[in-house]
Formats: C-alpha cells, structure tokens, sequence
C-alpha cells in the first residue's frame, strides 16, 4: 500500500504529526511504501491527485484525507482498505 | 481622516466597493461627522490595499477576512500565510487543469465541424452537444 502525505514545507503543524502517523500506518499494514511530498515540489502531481487543502493524504492514489488525520484515523482507514483488498 | 470618497480615490476604488466591503466585515470606519458621514484612518487604506491585493491574487472575501485576521493575530506566524497562499494556489491550478480540458472539448468540437456553411439541423457541434447531455441523464 502506498500513502502519500502532501505538506506545505515549513508546516509546523505537519513536521509534529509525521512520525506517529507513519508508525500508525505501519503497525496497520505491511508492505507499506509512504512518500511525503513538498507541493511546491511536485505541484502537478498534488493536481492530479485532487489535493486542495494541506496537508493531505492520499493512499493507493485516492485522496482520503484533506486534513491531517489522527494516527488512529489512518489505521482505520488502512485496515479497511487493506480488508476491502482480501 | 478620510471622507469615504478620498479614500476611494486613493485606493482607487469606488465608494460603492468601500460600503460592500463594510458589509463583508471587511473595513469599518474609524469615526463619523456629526452628520453620520465616514470618516476613515490611514490604516484602511493599507487595509483596502491589502483587500485588493489579495483578491488580485484570487482570494475571495471570506478567505481574505481570515487573512486579516491572522495579520492581526501575535501567535500567527509566516507560515500560516504561507500555507493559505499554497492552498490558494492549488485550488488555482485545478482550474486552470479544468478550464483546458473544456478548451480542448471544445478544439475536438470545432475540428469536427468541417462545413460551416452546413444548415443548422445539420450542426456537429450542436449534434455533439445533444449527445452529451444525454450521456448526462
């Protein structure tokens, strides 16, 4: 499973919450590929992906969250979809 | 102070604009005359400066209430600003994604029509566009 985290740099707000949402997603899955992404960088990109408020989240290539979750929103949301796979 | 056509006329505005953005919780006059006229300061013209500036930019009214806001809050930082402009930004970009895919639409539409001086029933174009709307029910 692929997560993306879109983030404005310098995002205070971002930088806190980064660690302990990539330690949730990876007690939920395995196999998990996570990217974080500076919009600045990859603008098109974050277009394409239909991400309009940051930061963001985007597993599988769907946007999912358009605001920061909480560790324990994205486990639930990667176990359902990791079950909605099976 | 500054009667409300003085200050339209600096900021060039107009004083119709100065009343809508009073309405929209945007200025406020600092005093009036006896006779209830406006009466403004020099910091609403830095403030309709900024107004004009930020809609130039394609903030709407609302989003630049809360950018006055944050100018004016202490705990505010740079990177709050910053962060509205990216997402401003963003939200720009998908428009301009969305208006070339109409404009394109549109290239197919018109490269299809091969003879303009076809009689109207006859029309591609409009043919093309009937379709699509009952793709769309």
């Amino acid at each position: 499973m692929k997560i993306e985290l879109f983030h404005a740099p310098g995002c205070s707000r971002c930088a806190g919450a980064r660690e302990s949402l990539k330690a949730a997603a990876e007690t939920a899955v395995t196999g998990l590929e996570w990217r974080e992404i500076n919009v600045l960088d990859e603008m098109d990109y974050a277009v394409e992906r239909g991400v309009l408020s940051l930061p963001a989240v985007v597993i599988d290539g769907e946007l999912v969250f358009s605001s920061l979750p909480t560790p324990q929103q994205l486990r639930a949301a990667l176990i359902r979809r990791n079950d909605r796979r099976r | 102070m500054l009667t409300i056509g003085k200050l339209a006329a600096l900021t060039e505005t107009s004083t119709d604009t100065l009343r809508y953005y009073e309405r929209e919780g945007l200025i406020e006059p600092a005093d009036r005359t006896e006779s209830g006229y406006r009466l403004y300061d020099k910091g609403s013209e830095r403030r309709i400066r900024f107004i004009r500036q930020a809609q130039h930019c394609g903030f709407t009214l609302t989003e630049i209430r809360d950018l006055l806001v944050l100018r004016n809050r202490d705990a505010a930082c740079c990177g709050d600003v910053r962060k509205r402009a990216i997402e401003k930004k963003l939200q720009l970009e998908h428009k301009i994604k969305a208006m070339k895919s109409m404009s394109k639409a549109l290239d197919r539409l018109i490269a299809d029509c091969a003879n303009e001086a076809q009689p109207v029933e006859d029309c591609t174009i409009i043919a093309a566009l009937e379709q699509a709307v009952g793709q769309v029910h």
